[in-house]
């Protein structure tokens, strides 16, 4: 490698780097205050290397990495999202008994791998970036162990089935490669495009791929483990599974779909037309049943990762760029959402009932309303970026003419108002009893959840310049 | 290799991937639950080999190592979280620590 390379992925070298000196800082001396400062300074620094590179783009590193415009947006995002965990963090931890420095480590190698999945141009790297990232989430989802009884029932929850997903997506790796004696994603492009039509190993091969693929993004019918994950863990860390996690597969399935050419046979796209079919009514209707607000996310997640995939299938650059905004409101959404549930916990009880936030309004009157933006946004609601990133779909659909898949997704959608207005009826309903206004204006987490909020009406109301940018990094 | 011993050993692989999905599916243990989903990886990694054998390359093998450091990783994690799975239920059987469904 040349100083060039190592000069592209500083992004990398960074949150590695910083992985490392948190763990000796940690053998040196336990502090929570600067483990947290660490480790977000180091994702600051991803994020801010990934916007301004020093090298030349774009440049295939070795044969593992491409760092492209697309893969420096994600890095971007991933970096960000994986930012604003670690704020959300350090107020939800400091009241436990817990050991919290290694949760920084974590939480720098979850994103790290995630980051590799967005760069990865190759079977290796593909396989390395998704594992950092799962095994890094199996300890962060089964991190309370002393506080929280659900924590490690989750965490083994998702190492099982994880583990599983891990064999499919192997196997079918191993089938691809059977077949074409290649790994890189152009060189299966190339074989391909060579072969004309697939062979029965190969359909099987990308099968199971997708199956495994599918199973990251929580898609029906592979979603079983998402709401017990999402309950089970750590507030803060089911922000992390439902963004980063799941940001940095689609990054890595729009670049693998692109250049291995997935889009010309009609196969594989029937079957994740079927999967985003199933997404988006399946996490809708499954959400009516919930009453456990984390729950709700979750399937709400299911659905919008079914949104998400219909962006997907219209392909081209129109379809990347809208997949790519949606993802962008997503996750400035989902991260807000679950930054309230985090934010409004206490201690070891966390507030995840419904019934938790009756009367939210009368009580925090700050937080009801970010709640409510964020919940609005979920909903697709007009000024809000969850709107936009439909209308995006929608644009995208139409120019694939995909209209059963865009029926099903306003359909859906109409659904989902019922258990996001369900919160927010909650929220504004009038107390029972009279409790004493509790106004607390500043603090690190509220900023942060402000800032989100701020940048939720901002996508809703004026998404050029966002899409201005989207158009020119990663469809460019 | 000739052509026929890598097919029959594709087909060990393929059998071993399902005995491995059946174990996983049958069992409500965890170690079980975690030695089955190890026979699926070394499935995987078995095909790696062959698909290197019939090409003539080793990406298939250095596939196969980072399938074995993974595998590593992974039960190393699973049993600490299987230990204290144990501690807090004194028991094993998924269908006993299942608390959260719905």
């Amino acid at each position: 490698m040349t100083i060039q390379d190592f000069r592209n992925i500083l992004p990398l070298l960074i949150i590695a780097a910083a992985s490392v000196l948190l763990l000796v800082l940690i053998a040196a001396r336990r502090n929570h205050r600067l483990a947290c400062w660490l480790a977000g300074l180091a994702l600051a620094g991803a994020f801010a290397t990934s916007l301004f590179p020093s090298g030349t783009m774009p440049q295939a590193v070795g044969g593992l990495l491409a760092i492209d415009g697309f893969s420096l947006f994600y890095s971007a995002l991933l970096s960000a999202a994986g930012l604003v965990v670690v704020l959300l963090s350090y107020p939800y931890l400091q009241p436990l008994r817990e050991q919290m420095e290694e949760y920084y480590v974590l939480i720098l190698l979850a994103v790290l791998g995630a980051v590799i999945l967005a760069a990865s141009r190759h079977f290796a790297s593909f396989f390395l970036g998704l594992e950092l990232l799962s095994a890094s989430l199996y300890a962060l989802i089964g991190y309370l162990v002393k506080s929280r009884d659900r924590s490690v029932e989750a965490g083994v929850k998702y190492l099982i089935l994880a583990a599983a997903s891990a064999a499919f997506l192997l196997f079918g790796m191993a089938l691809v490669y059977f077949e074409t004696g290649v790994l890189g994603f152009s060189d299966i492009g190339v074989h391909l495009a060579q072969a004309g039509a697939l062979s029965p190993l190969a359909i099987a091969g990308f099968g199971l791929i997708i199956v495994g693929i599918g199973f990251k993004l929580a898609l029906v019918p592979f979603h079983m483990w998402a709401a017990d994950v999402y309950e089970g863990a750590p507030a803060p860390v089911s922000a992390l599974v439902a963004t980063v996690s799941k940001g940095g597969v689609v990054a890595l399935l729009l670049r693998f779909y692109n250049e291995a050419g997935g889009y010309q046979f009609p196969s594989l796209t029937l079957l994740f037309a079927l999967f985003a079919a199933a997404s988006m009514l399946g996490g809708n209707l499954l959400a009516l049943l919930q009453d456990n607000v984390k729950r709700i996310l979750a399937y709400s997640s299911i659905a919008h990762l079914g949104y998400l995939a219909v962006a997907f299938l219209a392909g081209g650059k129109m379809g990347a760029g809208a997949a790519t905004f949606y993802l962008v409101a997503y996750f400035v959404t989902i991260l807000g959402a679950f930054g309230i549930v985090a934010h409004l916990s206490s201690g070891e009880e966390e507030a995840e009932r419904v019934s938790d936030y009756r009367a939210l309004f009368w009580r925090r009157p700050w937080a009801a309303a970010a709640f409510t933006a964020m919940l609005l946004s979920l909903a697709g609601i007009p000024l809000t970026a969850g709107f936009m990133g439909k209308f995006y779909i929608a644009a995208a659909g139409v120019e694939g003419g995909l209209w059963a898949l865009l029926f099903i997704l306003v359909a859906s959608s109409v659904i989902g108002l019922y258990y996001y207005l369900r919160i927010v009826v909650a929220m504004f309903s009038q107390a029972e009893e009279q409790k004493p206004v509790k106004l607390r204006l500043f603090s690190g987490a509220g900023l942060i959840l402000a800032l989100l909020v701020v940048a939720l009406v901002w996508l809703g109301i004026s998404p050029q310049a966002m899409m201005g940018w989207i158009n020119q990094w990663v469809a460019g | 290799m000739t052509p026929t011993f890598i097919e029959q050993g594709m087909l060990l692989a393929a059998v071993l991937f399902c005995l491995g999905l059946a174990g996983l599916l049958i069992r409500r243990n965890i170690i079980f639950m975690l030695l089955s989903v190890e026979i699926m990886l070394n499935a995987a990694g078995l095909a790696f080999i062959l698909g290197g054998a019939r090409w003539g390359s080793a990406d298939g093998q250095a596939m196969f190592i980072f399938i074995l450091a993974m595998a590593a990783a992974e039960v190393s994690v699973g049993l600490a979280l299987i230990l204290k799975i144990f501690q807090k239920y004194k028991t094993l059987d998924t269908d006993e620590i299942n608390r959260m469904n719905g």
